[in-house]
């Protein structure tokens, strides 16, 4: 006889199997090993399913269901029982009322007084899920890279960006813009600590880099800011009461999907308003790994959203300087200046310069 | 006078017969089969909800319908096969119907201690168990309960003939998923 299927190992493993695979586990070595090796990955899996019991309050509380289901359905109760006479009745009723008194009390003590010393609650809302997601957002440690693919609107395709963030010291950034054929289309780097602030914009497909330094200038930490962004339309989910929430099994866990319905755009004074959004959030850290929103900020339109592809968190000392600086290549043309506050100002003016010293040198 | 039947291959309930009188109160009887089955049934529809909340309402609905069935005289066969056949169909509902709320898991909540070896591979097991499609795991839930492949066919609707083939893949695909998550 051939050697053993799969199917008749599990079957063998689950005394369902026939006298032939009996038999031939008797006489063929191989199958017998393999067939231990199954019974050990069945036994530990049915183990798994088999390490709960049920509370003795789910006890109670079926008892308590099973006995009063009676005295509630006292119309679906036919022949003797429901002839019986009161002092026949079952005892079930009486100790149902006064059960559920106690299990009642139990359940506030254990909602009141216990969950929230534990701070786990037995079911998490949308608005739950939202909330510890928005504190995921704001905490961290180390370098932080995060790669997300963009888009902002249908007519500009996706786009990839690259984000680099000091977590310990949020001004110090680089965030780079790929466009949708892969090419760096503008970056911004920063590092407070040693003065220095730079921009890379690509026009006709030259680069050009504007490097910036000023000790005492200000550094605006701008992936601080477009979080902000990101917190206040989670926020305005958080409070918005229809959100609709999935549970999506993947195969690392589980994403909670958390949608909010299509709303007809209101004429309102709101600085930002939301017309409809979408988030995942991972199942294991509660971060948002997706994220779409439309809505209108200070009555502009606006359509976003974008997915993580990748995060990687390095502790300081492992992460080089470099990582910080815009790289520039022989093509590119670097132009400097000092940083103040206005960082458009910054870039006009410098380019600007720029312009008239050409001209004049003519 | 009827006799509930339990099949010979189940477990606990082997030779068990309860009798019950024309007319009697079914609650006694139902009460006698919660007292035998109850964690078997808890652990099924907690293995195949993953939700002790949920498990808990399906067990309660599972019993009162049992009641219900006894209360209309039904069949009386095999009531440990009828059990598992109602609770599978509470727990497919519920998963169908089940959006808004969803069931706290503390293993997803990453915000604690750093685990240990063991935790890390309960966790692997538990993870593994996760990836399972619901028909897998309502499979191997039936079985972990003692349950022949004829009575787990009866009460999933798959047929018998494919339900050790359907298993056997259920346990290839969760050790995989085990080896993979421990690597």
């Amino acid at each position: 006889m051939r050697c053993l299927t799969d199917t008749e190992l599990q079957a063998a493993v689950d005394n369902e199997g026939g006298e032939a695979i009996r038999s031939h586990l008797e006489r063929c070595e191989q199958c017998r090993a393999r067939a231990d090796e199954r019974r050990l990955a069945t036994d530990t899996l049915l183990a798994c399913v088999n390490a709960v019991e049920p509370s003795p309050a789910t006890d109670l509380r079926v008892r308590n269901a099973i006995a009063s289901a009676g005295t509630d359905r006292a119309g679906g109760v036919r022949g003797a029982t429901a002839l019986r006479a009161s002092w026949a009745r079952p005892w079930w009723p009486r100790a149902a009322v006064i059960s559920a008194l106690a299990t009642a009390a139990a359940v506030v003590l254990v909602v009141q007084v216990v969950l929230p010393r534990f701070g786990a609650p037995t079911t998490l809302s949308a608005s739950e899920i939202l909330g510890r997601s928005l504190q995921t957002l704001s905490a961290g440690h180390g370098i932080e890279l995060l790669e997300y693919e963009l888009t902002l609107d249908a007519a500009h395709g996706h786009r990839r960006i690259e984000q680099l963030v000091d977590r310990d010291h949020p001004a110090r950034f680089r965030l780079s813009n790929f466009g949708p054929d892969g090419v760096l289309q503008s970056a911004i780097s920063q590092d407070p600590a040693a003065g220095r602030r730079s921009h890379l914009v690509r026009i006709d497909g030259r680069n050009y880099i504007f490097n910036f330094t000023s000790p005492d200038a200000p550094f605006i930490p701008i992936p601080q800011m477009a979080q902000a962004q990101v917190e206040a339309v989670i926020t305005m989910m958080q409070a918005t009461s229809d959100q609709k929430l999935t549970l999506v099994d993947t195969p690392h866990g589980t994403d909670y999907v958390i949608q909010l319905p299509p709303v007809t755009p209101a004429n309102g004074g709101a600085m930002l308003e939301l017309y409809q959004a979408r988030t995942v959030v991972d199942g294991r850290d509660f971060r948002v790994t997706e994220f779409e929103a439309s809505g209108a900020m200070l009555k502009q339109p606006y359509t976003v959203s974008f997915k993580l592809i990748r995060r990687t968190v390095r502790e300081p000392a492992g992460v080089p300087p470099e990582e910080f600086i815009l790289p520039s290549g022989s093509d590119d043309v670097v132009l400097t200046g000092e940083a103040t506050i206005d960082m458009f100002a910054d870039l006009v003016g410098t380019a600007l310069r720029e312009l008239a010293r050409s001209q004049s040198g003519r | 006078m009827s006799t509930i039947a339990i099949a010979p291959m189940l477990k606990g309930s082997a030779g068990v017969s309860t009798a019950r009188a024309a007319g009697q109160d079914p609650r006694g009887e139902v009460l006698s089969l919660f007292e035998e089955h109850r964690s078997s049934l808890f652990r099924f529809c907690r293995f195949t909800l993953a939700s002790d909340v949920d498990a808990e309402d399906a067990v309660q609905d599972t019993f009162l319908k049992l009641l219900q069935h006894l209360e209309r005289g039904g069949d009386r066969s095999n009531l440990r096969a009828w059990l598992f056949a109602v609770a599978a169909n509470l727990c497919r509902d519920r998963i169908r119907t089940r959006r808004r709320w969803i069931p706290w898991d503390s293993s997803f909540d990453r915000r604690t201690a750093p685990p240990s070896d063991e935790v890390l591979d309960r966790r692997a097991m538990a993870d593994a168990i996760r990836i399972l499609p619901p028909r897998d795991r309502l499979l191997v839930a039936l079985r972990a309960q003692g349950l022949s492949y004829r009575e787990i066919a009866s009460a999933s609707g798959i047929r018998e003939q494919s339900v050790g083939r359907l298993l056997a893949r259920a346990v290839s695909r969760w050790k995989h998923a085990v080896d993979a998550g421990q690597k």
